[in-house]
């Protein structure tokens, strides 16, 4: 028998990089909270410039749980689906953000509506077969001030390009229009940067410096990023950069009305069994072999987007037969993994000169924007959104020996130790994310013959083929040869349009946002159609990919949703 | 309840200490030495692979010399257990197909001989060893991870597969000098946990 818990208000499954942030809100509106959290409070004292610990064995990024329910994969609906190695979800306070290269984008404008732009600018015929593609319930205007909000409670480094209308050429001149600059300059240039923002430039292009959660200053009580370059797939040695660990937990912290239960995996969200049918009644988790029962009258769902799909699948009750919000059919639907042009062989680039790249971030790079979303004409293109095409600084050194050869050098022996000698620190790769939408042979189910230790099936992924995705890809990897040549690259990779995602960081989609209860789980607030004290947050609500890193946006929405749950107490908590 | 300190709490002390000093975590010099995985005939005939694949010559120590062997011999006994049973196999892949060919065991034949012999796994040519492209890949994948890994490992003695290609080493603070393209920093010749033993798992 579980035991039963103290009643909250607000059971968040998941303090990460979505349910780490709604927290604050909440808290400070005076609910009381559960945080619940599969993983624990991560020690900086393990986040370490090595590589072997971080990359090669992913030794921040292994944890317990996500290992033990790692999701399989298939290509096609007949086909038999393998479960993948890694685990590309992590539970920790934090979570992901742990992590995360902290690139922190807002959408373009353009992303909440492609539907309708697409058919307005192309029409009707332009949307590509087999999408379920619909506009987002919410518009860039919309999310603008939650935007803003995260970025100055989480610390965001940039340059805005677009202040209320005003066009700076420094920042990015395509995002949409922001009340305000950044809280912080960009993370500082370097010759290479430099190097690659000339050749943009002489190409005609408008690059610019990404946007990044990681302090380029003092910034929230955090030191300034040291720049050390284990940013990576590590945790951060002196929390310059963001994780929701270092920034929005410890907030909501401060108003004593969140309670942190960690090491706590949750295995059902109970349904219709008090109260009126229809409702959630709060989560069973196990924690150290003995389970208990968390009764919240709210319960926001904040995983990742595999564990969202799975645990609403699981949770099936007297009112939801076939899982937890699904009397509609819509639990794992309209999901997709980001498509990016590096899925093939990528698109790198080997230089006569030492670049020295080796020490930054991720997030230190330049970003190109005039390929993505619908920032070009694509009449006659075949294809619709696009991608950013982006370098960045950060090198590892085992990664930089395992390069490409170009066919120069043998991969092994006298001449090829020649070769890496002068050319590992001379050649770089690009990092290139698509826009990416849903489609009928794309979905999360859950798998029938591979289960976790508690006998649970996982999450199973079926990604069938797209035309549109790797159009673009390759449109956009062509850009950045041109790119590479024309900052003096004397060998680039060619282009390859991507082999598609597999399992994969950027995951989107399950429990998609939309007005129609019949194509959708929740609704414009982040609230499920069917049962409506049950909130959902992450990137499993969105219904567009855009062509850069999630995050932001995942936390912009996750501060909405608890805004309104704040604000609309009384009717979205009443049994 | 279950709920524990923040440890992620990172107060004006702790940024200053860890900003300041070279060794991110404690030194933990290990007491007693750790754990391998091979006998000596597996790490002989281990050396002669990886010897052919980063040969010692005008460009300096080679994986040998590095220590890649005792790094993978040392991972086989740890981080990479799990596929210790395959990595032996495919070791006696090696020797099983040095014998047929050649009558000898692979260590004892000559590097030409042995290159020869590495060739034809790497193409997956090898007659009678099926899995000698996957294996020869795996091993080549450690022997990276053995001469460019932090030294802590094992492997990188000396730093010596850093200095190969100028990798100049985990500093914990870098500043803008050491991200020019035009004067390349100077070689900080550390381990991740200290001044750099190969006291590690």
């Amino acid at each position: 028998m579980a035991v039963n818990l103290k009643p909250v208000d607000v059971a968040v499954i998941g303090l990460g990089a979505a349910g780490g942030v709604a927290v604050l809100p909440l808290a400070r509106a005076g609910l009381k909270i559960a945080g619940i959290e599969a993983g624990t409070w991560m020690d900086v004292h393990t986040f370490k410039p090595d590589e072997i610990y971080n990359n090669v064995r992913a030794l921040v990024t292994s944890v317990p749980k996500a290992k033990r329910e790692i999701p399989t994969f298939r290509t096609g609906n007949e086909m038999q689906a393998r479960q993948g190695a890694n685990a590309p979800m992590m539970n920790a306070i934090g979570g992901t953000s742990i992590h995360y290269h902290a690139q922190s984008w807002r959408y373009n404008p353009w992303d909440f509506k492609v539907r309708s732009e697409t058919i307005r600018r192309y029409g009707a015929n332009s949307i590509p077969k087999g999408t379920t593609l619909e506009d987002w319930p919410v518009t860039y205007d919309e999310l603008e001030q939650y935007y803003d909000h995260v970025e100055y409670e989480v610390g965001v480094s940039g340059r805005a390009g677009n202040i209320a209308g005003k066009i700076d050429p420094r920042g990015n001149v395509f995002e949409g229009p922001r009340k305000r600059d950044f809280p912080m300059p960009p993370l500082r240039d370097t010759d290479f940067t430099d190097m690659m923002t000339a050749a943009a430039k002489k190409l005609g292009w408008k690059p610019f410096r990404g946007p990044a959660a990681i302090n380029s200053q003092p910034y929230g009580g955090r030191p300034g990023c040291a720049y050390h370059g284990y940013c990576d797939r590590g945790g951060c040695h002196i929390s310059a950069k963001n994780s929701t660990a270092v920034t929005t937990i410890p907030e909501a912290r401060k108003t004593k009305n969140l309670t942190i239960f960690d090491k706590a995996q949750v295995t059902r969200i109970v349904s219709g069994n008090n109260g009126k049918d229809g409702k959630v009644t709060g989560v069973l988790y196990l924690r150290e072999g003995k389970e208990y029962f968390q009764p919240a009258k709210v319960v926001l769902l904040a995983g990742y987007t595999y564990e969202n799909s799975r645990l609403l699948l699981l949770s099936k009750s007297k009112a939801y037969p076939k899982g937890l919000s699904n009397n509609h059919g819509q639990v794992g639907k309209h999901y997709f993994g980001h498509w990016d042009a590096q899925a093939g062989t990528g698109v790198g680039a080997l230089f006569p000169f030492d670049l020295n790249i080796w020490y930054g971030a991720i997030a230190q790079n330049v970003t190109v924007d005039e390929f993505a979303d619908d920032n070009f004409d694509h009449a006659g293109l075949g294809f619709i959104g696009g991608a950013t095409i982006q370098v960045n600084t950060e090198k590892h050194p085992i990664g930089a020996a395992a390069m490409s050869t170009w066919g120069r050098a043998p991969q092994w022996g006298s001449k090829w130790k020649a070769f890496v000698r002068e050319n590992a620190g001379r050649w770089v790769s690009s990092y290139i994310q698509a826009n990416t939408f849903p489609y009928e042979n794309t979905y999360l189910d859950l798998d029938p013959d591979v289960k976790d230790p508690l006998g649970d099936p996982v999450c199973r992924i079926t990604s069938g083929p797209k035309e549109n995705e790797p159009r673009q890809a390759l449109y956009a990897g062509q850009k950045m040869e041109e790119w590479f040549r024309a900052a003096g690259a004397i060998e680039v990779t060619k282009a390859q349009g991507g082999g598609g995602p597999a399992l994969t960081t950027h995951a989107f989609g399950g429990a998609r946002m939309g007005d129609n209860p019949e194509t959708n789980v929740v609704d414009r607030w982040g609230f499920s159609h069917e049962a409506p004290n049950l909130g959902i947050l992450g990137a499993s609500v969105f219904g567009t990919a855009g062509a850069r890193n999630p995050t932001l946006t995942v936390q912009a929405l996750a501060w909405r949703t608890a805004e309104h749950l704040a604000k609309n107490w009384k009717s979205l908590s009443e049994p | 309840m279950p709920e524990e300190d923040n440890s992620l709490n990172v107060t004006r002390r702790t940024v200053i200490a860890t900003a300041t000093f070279v060794p991110l975590a404690a030194i933990t010099a290990a007491a007693q030495a750790p754990a391998t995985a091979l006998s000596a005939g597996q790490l002989k005939t281990l050396e002669a692979f990886i010897d052919r694949l980063v040969p010692q010559d005008e460009n300096g120590p080679g994986a040998v010399e590095c220590g890649a062997a005792n790094y993978i011999d040392r991972a086989l006994a740890g981080a990479l257990a799990a596929e210790k049973g395959a990595f032996l196999d495919g070791l006696a892949g090696v020797d099983t197909l040095a014998r047929s060919a050649h009558n000898a065991a692979f260590a004892d034949l000559a590097p030409e001989v042995r290159d020869e012999l590495l060739t034809t796994m790497d193409n997956g040519a090898a007659a009678g060893f099926p899995n000698a492209r996957p294996f020869f890949n795996r091993v080549r994948r450690l022997t990276l991870e053995g001469m460019f890994g932090d030294p802590y490992y094992g492997g990188n003695k000396n730093f010596a597969g850093w200095d190969l290609i100028r990798y100049p080493g985990p500093r914990l603070a870098v500043a803008p000098e050491d991200q020019r393209m035009s004067t390349p920093p100077k070689p900080y010749r550390r381990s991740a946990y200290g001044t750099g033993a190969n006291n590690g798992r």
